[in-house]
C-alpha cells in the first residue's frame, strides 16, 4: 500500500536563474520521490515589490557574487546556465511580463507542456542570451517545446486576456501569501502542515522533511542531460 | 603518497546564526576531507557596513522567513539552534564586538582553543539555556579591559577587511584555496558545492563516522 503523493508547489519566473536550477532538480525528483509536483508560474517582479525586496544584482558585492554563484551551481547541478552579457538589462529593464503570461495559458490550456516550454524559455535567455520579451521569441521557445506554431499562436493572442492576467496575478499574490520575498518559492504540504522553502539550495532540507533520500542534485537512474 | 592539504579559511561571527551552521558542517568534515580548516573570527556589523548590505533581517518577510528557515536547518543539521522571539532586536542592540574580539584574542594567544571558545560562545547566544543569562555587562566590561589592545582590535579589523577583500556582503563566507584559484562561497548552504569543488565526497550536514552530538 503506498501512501499518498506530497503535494510541492514550485513558483518560479524564467526571468530568475535559480528558479531554473530548482526546476531542473525537482523535475529530476518527481519522478524518484513520492511527490505531486505542480508548477506556479509567476511574476518576481510583482513579488520584490510586494515585500519590499529588491534585485539582489543591485547590491555591487552581491552582482559580483552572483555571477560566479551561478556559472559554479550550474556546473554541479549539470544546467548549461550562461550569463548573458548584459546581465542586468535582461533581469532590470527587459523582465518577464510576456513569458509569465504565456506560460500562465500553457498551464491553463495545456499543462503537460508547461514543464518544457518553461525550460525553452530559460535556454533562450539563461543559455543561449536571446530575447524572451517579443512575440516572436516566444513563439519560438513554444515551437522548440513541441508545439505547433497554430497552437503556440493561439495562446499567444489569449496572453492579455482577462483570465491569463487574474491567473499570473492570483499565482503570484499565492506566492506572496506563503511569504516570498523572491524566487524560487517550494511549498511542500506534509501532515497537514505547510513549509515554505525559498531558494535553489533548500533541496537537501526539502528531503530531510519529506523523509526521502537526497542524491545530490544528479541523482542517478535518469539522464541527467537536458 | 598524499596531496597536501587544502587550505579553507571560514569568516565567521557568533552573531551569525547561519555561520554556526557552517561552522559545525565544516568542523565535522575537516577530520573526513584533505583540508586544512582556518578560522577567521570576523566583524559581521563591519562587512554590512563595508559592503552596503543590510541584515536580512530588517526586511518584514525575511524576518519571518528566517525563524523557521534556521529552525529547520538547526534540525536537519543537528545544532541545538534556538531563536528567541525578540532575537532581532536583542542582537541589533548588544552586538559582537566584544565577543569577537575576545574570539580574535584567543586565536591570537591559544589557537587550538579557538573552535570550543567559539562553540561556546554560540550556545550562550542561540542556546534556550543562556537566554536567560546571555552576556551580562559585567562579564562583558570585564572582557572588553582584557581584549581592547591596538594589537587585537587591529586583528579583528585586519581579518575582516581580509573578507570584504574576498568579496564577502555577509557571513558565513568559506574561502576555499585551490589550484592556484580562490572561490568564495557564501551561506552554510554552499557546503554541497563546496564538496564538488573539492572532488571530496558530501555525506549530507551529519557525515557518518562521527558523533554528531555537539
Amino acid at each position: 500500500m503506498t501512501a499518498a503523493p506530497r503535494t510541492l508547489e514550485l513558483f518560479y519566473d524564467v526571468l530568475s536563474p535559480y528558479s531554473w536550477l530548482g526546476f531542473e532538480v525537482l523535475c529530476r525528483y518527481k519522478k524518484l520521490w513520492n511527490i505531486n509536483l505542480q508548477l506556479r508560474p509567476s511574476l518576481i517582479a510583482a513579488i520584490m515589490k510586494d515585500s519590499g525586496n529588491q534585485p539582489p544584482a543591485l547590491l555591487p558585492r552581491k552582482a559580483q557574487y552572483l555571477q560566479n554563484d551561478i556559472r559554479l551551481l550550474g556546473q554541479h547541478i549539470q544546467v548549461p546556465i550562461q550569463l548573458p552579457k548584459d546581465f542586468f538589462s535582461v533581469i532590470l529593464e527587459k523582465g518577464s511580463l510576456s513569458a509569465m503570461r504565456f506560460l500562465t495559458a500553457v498551464n491553463l490550456e495545456h499543462p503537460k507542456m508547461l514543464e518544457k516550454v518553461s525550460r525553452e524559455l530559460w535556454m533562450r535567455v539563461w543559455s543561449r542570451d536571446e530575447d524572451i520579451s517579443e512575440p516572436k521569441s516566444i513563439l519560438a521557445a513554444a515551437e522548440k517545446a513541441g508545439m505547433s506554431t497554430e497552437q503556440a499562436q493561439g495562446l499567444l493572442e489569449k496572453i492579455s486576456t482577462p483570465k491569463v492576467k487574474n491567473e499570473l496575478r492570483d499565482t503570484t499574490n499565492a506566492a506572496c501569501k506563503y511569504g516570498a520575498f523572491g524566487l524560487p518559492v517550494t511549498v511542500a504540504h506534509l501532515d497537514g502542515q505547510t513549509h515554505m522553502l525559498f531558494g535553489s539550495d533548500r533541496m537537501e532540507l526539502l528531503a530531510h522533511l519529506l523523509g526521502e533520500k537526497w542524491m545530490g542534485p544528479v541523482p542517478p537512474a535518469i539522464n541527467a542531460k537536458i
